[in-house]
């Protein structure tokens, strides 16, 4: 087991070789440098040489090679760099947004799974009769919404309208996690609810249901013993999947609750092309995405041991 | 191998039917769109700017004059059409490679699942935004962006599946009886793991449009005067206060549209379970 | 099973820690007078994050916050009042001497003399990237109140340009914190900066007398909708940046007043001069004529714009009153797209000629919300005149720009943000322009450019801007659609805040709320 841990975690180094070297890449191809954005966004016009001197100074006049190594050599002895744009340290600014990203992955992603997992088990049990309907018809709505339209809605209503929360949350506390949460938590439970309901259909029609109902098993232990057991496989790859994309940070849901985490952070470094920000954010999701799959695999073997670990001796 | 619930086969063709006219009614729309415009959509005037769902006007006018029910209908194209195709291509290569690795195993399984981490691993934004400097930004060029990040979610979700079911008594049966994998995958496998795959792609029409909704929202969507459901309601998000029709009418289209396919996906679970299915065999 | 539960608990209970644990320290009700402003103006994607003037742009930050104060300042029409100086004479083309205001101290305590001024003006051009080639500064003597500045070249522009806001004059014995914090000698002190907020406490010991105001706390919103909520929800008190769908809301409202002033932000377009089709001047004539920059600014705008003739606003002494453009006139403009030969010939809706169709590849970008904005206006009324527009508006622009495949570029750009004239052009119409993308040339604007660098007369440079802007218009060029009307929206009982043209002034001594 430990062995395979570890066999997972060296692959890190080649899909974080990739990634940076990939992204490197396309934000050269893409075109308008880090000096390009920071002048010509801001409408201002600036001599050549000036141009040229803070191409010269960010190192980007620089072949393409010997840039993605200066990087690398950096980052290897530990040092992320500095910003071209604020020029605070990439690692503080970074690690100084990563707690908010963290607290909303956290508590969405448990929303969700409180909301969804019981609806959705509801839901299939109570299958085609009205609770059915309501709650299918509710996730509809809620696939349906885009992000900043649901954040406009909740702000309108509770901010707003109701005056219960505030707009602005600078202070953090509950309050100013409430909304982003509730936002991020309507599209995803409206997502999972289903995905729930439909695997715990299909663990319903299989035959160890039918045989544990023969033998007088009672109807709730075959539910909560057996089939919510074997659903978990499906609903546990999803929220992995969300919690790997929630902690790439939420731009929008970010930008529009100025809850300030590394999604907004993200989008506003490539639009100024900062380099050293985006490597930053890329080789964060990378380690994510690795260590997340990691779990959902290990969480895999434990739940079902018919599943074998892919390179265990 | 009986049915456990008392469901008249019947039903679930009927219910599939009926969710599949309802869909083909939204593609027809799509089709048809510019001889169903009461108004030329693209046309401006800026004296009838913003106003109210009307006789002449049912869904108002935006802040360019225009007609927001003939923009609805005319978006119907740009819409439902990229979300398809988008869907269509990341769900059938996204699950084949999947498939294939839950059944191979082994070398061929870890090289696809490393690319489909790196690609998963790779956030979006940066790939979107990247695309659109590279070929330019509209709605052709988004939905490549979509589809090269989002078909790992298939083929790691095929994947989970394959697993569960490659060790099934029926897999190892037909194994036993000298069955090519290539007929295990597409008789044993497929049919029993297209649920869940399935009903994933339906749902992910809404999720898709709300995706290239979120890239317009960060101008890399559909290019103007282009009438696309997502970047209407994200242009016109600002006046939900003042002029609120300017986002109902593509909001409400966007629903309805995720309503006809989730319920064609769910009546495509009902009618493709290997129970059901196995049953009508027999 | 137990574990688990007891492992799901710690977890929540943590969480709630963490919730209840963080908390910035945003104003209480006994701090005393607490103004609170929300701007999309401020932060990382502006380059103006921290206060420092010496750094991008922060110093527009510095200034606009009453942190610092530059040696002059721009009036209401853009002309040139001392500010932390008292008076200057022109010793001969290239030195100038400037006398200080006696009695201003830096919030670090330090007295405002000529060596500080002379300390701060150095460390600018020896660090800051656009300001030694603006300033052109060859040394500075200090005196007890005054410092002699002396150009490398004879430079009209100098006091302008030290009224950027980077010319803000700071202590550097105290010089610039962790957090980019600044000693000012403005009626404001920073109390707490980051990339999304400044807080400020009243500077008691402002020369300029008496600060209304206790705090000041600037929060950065980037959502006009946000914005806008905020507002409504009465949590702060004045916005800057409302996005013009939401101010219905607020103009007619008695609970809220509006301040707006023209700025020099200029919407406008320039010729591609390497398409065949563009060097005809009647078909640039045609495309400028076929924009409807009254409908564009009163509709799109919501009354947020004005129609611009030429690069600068109706208050500048060398104005859009001074020159004239061609108005909107969709029968002329057709009229002579005909003269050119360009007819619809196989009644399509757009005209033609030998065969090929009038296209216009009209590239914008996104990142100012007008531009889209002017581009679909423009694309519906051009279509008028048989003209077809494909809008790109993307921001990778430059790219794009570069490779040639564009027939009219449509930016945004404050054309005097130092009130001085020859900016617009040096950047934009001559040879060596480094914003001139069409590759438009005059000779006789070149002469007259040269002539203005040598005058230093102000009206005698105005009336050159003047005739510059006029041969620019005559050769259609460029079309210069509309200048940004920015604007401060607050509550009723906020007085002081006062849109100012060159978008430097925001909170100041006379910022005041009543209760």
């Amino acid at each position: 087991m430990r062995r395979y841990i570890l066999h997972r975690l060296v692959q890190l180094v080649p899909i974080l070789l990739g990634v940076t070297l990939l992204t490197f890449a396309m934000m050269r191809l893409a075109s308008g440098d880090a000096v390009d954005a920071l002048y010509e966004n801001l409408g201002a016009a600036v001599s050549q040489e000036v141009l040229d001197a803070k191409r010269a100074e960010l190192g980007l006049d620089q072949p393409f090679f010997v840039q993605y190594f200066t990087w690398l050599w950096g980052v290897v002895r530990g040092d992320m760099g500095v910003s071209y744009v604020s020029g605070q340290r990439v690692f503080e600014t970074f690690a100084a947004k990563l707690p908010n990203t963290l607290l909303l992955t956290v508590s969405s992603v448990l929303l969700t799974a409180a909301v969804s997992i019981p609806l959705g088990i509801l839901s299939a049990v109570r299958h085609n009769r009205a609770a059915d309907y309501v709650i299918r018809f509710l996730s509809f709505i809620g696939n349906s919404l885009p992000n900043f339209f649901v954040s406009l809605l909740l702000l309108l209503v509770f901010a707003v309208k109701l005056e219960w929360l505030p707009v602005i949350s600078t202070g953090g506390g509950m309050s100013g996690l409430l909304l982003p949460t509730l936002t991020l938590t309507i599209a995803m439970a409206a997502k999972y609810t289903r995905q729930v309901r439909s695997t715990v259909l299909e663990e319903l029609e299989k035959e160890y249901v039918t045989g544990a109902r023969a033998r007088g098993v009672r109807e709730s232990v075959i539910l909560y013993a057996s089939v919510l057991k074997a659903s978990m496989l499906t609903i546990l790859t999803l929220l992995a999947l969300s919690v790997g994309s929630l902690l790439g940070g939420t731009a929008i849901v970010e930008s529009i609750f100025l809850f300030d985490g590394v999604g907004k952070l993200a989008v506003d470094a490539i639009t100024m092309r900062d380099y050293p920000i985006i490597q930053a954010y890329v080789m964060w999701m990378a380690i994510i995405y690795v260590l997340v799959n990691l779990c959902t695999d290990l969480l895999y073997r434990r739940l079902d041991p018919r599943v074998r670990l892919g390179e265990e001796g | 191998m009986g049915t456990i619930r008392k469901r008249p086969l019947e039903g679930t063709s009927l219910r599939l039917t009926l969710c599949a006219g309802l869909v083909g009614l939204i593609l027809l729309t799509a089709v048809f769109a510019p001889l169903l415009t009461p108004w030329d959509p693209y046309a401006q005037d800026m004296s009838a700017a913003l106003q109210a769902p009307s006789a002449a006007h049912l869904l108002g006018t935006d802040a360019y004059g225009r007609d927001v029910l003939s923009r609805v209908i005319v978006g119907a194209r740009t819409s439902v059409f990229s979300s398809l195709t988008l869907v269509a291509v990341i769900c059938a290569g996204g699950s084949f490679l999947g498939v294939l690795c839950g059944w191979l195993g082994g070398r061929a399984d870890a090289v696809i699942m490393r690319l489909s981490d790196l690609f998963l691993a790779f956030p979006g934004m940066v790939f979107a935004i990247a695309v659109a400097g590279l070929i330019g930004g509209g709605m052709v060029n988004a939905v490549i962006a979509l589809a090269a990040i989002s078909w790992p979610k298939y083929t790691r979700l095929a994947r989970g599946q394959t697993l569960a079911v490659k060790s099934a008594p029926y897999v190892t049966a037909a194994v036993m009886a000298n069955n090519t994998a290539l007929q295990i995958i597409f008789r044993h496998i497929l049919p029993n793991i297209a649920g869940p795959l399935l009903v994933t792609a339906a749902l992910d029409i809404g999720t898709m449009m709300m995706e290239l909704a979120g890239l317009s929202f960060l101008n890399l969507g559909a290019q103007p005067p282009t009438a696309e459901w997502g970047s209407m309601m994200s242009k016109g998000r600002s006046m939900i206060q003042t002029s609120p029709w300017v986002v109902l009418g593509p909001g409400i289209a966007i629903f309805l549209t995720v309503l006809a396919f989730n319920l064609l996906g769910d009546a495509l679970r009902d009618y493709l379970d290997p129970k059901r299915r196995g049953a009508r065999a027999e | 099973m137990k574990k688990r539960w007891i492992s799901l608990l710690c977890l929540a209970v943590m969480l709630l820690s963490l919730l209840t644990g963080c908390g910035g320290a945003p104003a209480e009700d006994g701090d005393g007078k607490v103004f609170r402003y929300g701007t999309t103006a401020y932060g990382p994607a502006m380059s103006n994050a921290g206060l420092n003037p010496h750094e991008n742009y922060s110093g527009w930050s510095c200034v606009r916050y009453g942190v610092g104060e530059t040696l002059f300042r721009f009036t209401e029409t853009m002309e040139l009042e001392p500010w932390l100086a008292t008076d200057y004479a022109w010793l001969d083309d290239v030195t100038v001497r400037i006398g200080l205001r006696q009695g201003v101290t830096f919030s670090s305590g330090r007295t405002l003399d000529g060596q500080a001024v002379k300390e701060c003006l150095e460390h600018l051009v020896a660090v800051h990237d656009r300001a030694p080639g603006d300033l052109k500064i060859q040394s500075i003597q200090a005196e007890e109140n005054a410092v002699v500045i002396t150009c490398s070249e004879p430079n009209p522009a100098l006091l302008n340009y030290l009224s950027d806001p980077y010319g803000a004059i700071i202590d550097m014995d105290y010089g610039v914190t962790e957090d980019r914090n600044v000693a000012g000698t403005g009626p404001f002190v920073a109390c707490e900066i980051a990339d999304d907020h400044v807080y400020l406490e009243k500077n008691p010991n402002y020369w300029g007398g008496e600060v209304a105001l206790d705090r000041v706390e600037v929060t950065a919103i980037t959502d006009g909708d946000t914005l806008t909520m905020a507002l409504q929800s009465g949590q702060i008190d004045a916005v800057q940046g409302l996005p013009y769908a939401s101010l219905p809301l607020f103009t007619d409202d008695p609970g809220y007043t509006v301040s707006s002033a023209d700025t020099s932000r200029v919407f406008f377009g320039a010729f591609n001069y390497e398409i065949p089709a563009l060097q005809d001047l009647r078909v640039r004539q045609a495309i400028a004529m076929a924009i409807d920059k009254e409908g564009f600014t009163k509709t799109l705008l919501n009354g947020n714009g004005t129609p611009a003739a030429g690069p600068f606003p109706e208050s500048f002494s060398f104005g859009s009153g001074t020159v004239t453009a061609p108005g909107y006139d969709p029968e002329e403009a057709r009229d002579l797209l005909a003269q050119a030969g360009w007819t619809d010939t196989d009644g399509d809706g757009y005209v033609d000629r030998n065969g090929e169709m009038l296209t216009i590849r009209w590239l914008t970008y996104p990142g100012r919300m007008e531009l889209p904005l002017l581009a679909e206006a423009a694309q519906a009324t051009l279509k008028d005149i048989g003209v077809k527009v494909e809008v790109n508006s993307t921001a990778n622009s430059a790219d794009i720009l570069e490779s040639g495949a564009w027939d009219v570029y449509v930016s945004a750009f404050v054309a005097a943000p130092t009130g001085d004239g020859a900016y617009f052009f040096t950047t934009h119409c001559l040879s060596d322009s480094a914003k001139n993308r069409g590759g438009y040339f005059n000779e006789e604007l070149e002469v007259l450019a040269a002539r203005l660098r040598g005058t230093f007369d102000p009206e005698e440079r105005a009336a050159l801007v003047t005739e510059m802007s006029q041969t620019i218009l005559d050769d259609g060029a460029f079309f210069f659609a509309s200048y940004l009307k920015m604007n401060f929206v607050m509550k009723s009982s906020v007085t002081g805040l006062t849109a100012h043209p060159s978008d430097y002034y925001e909170i100041t001594a006379r910022l005041d709320k009543t209760a």
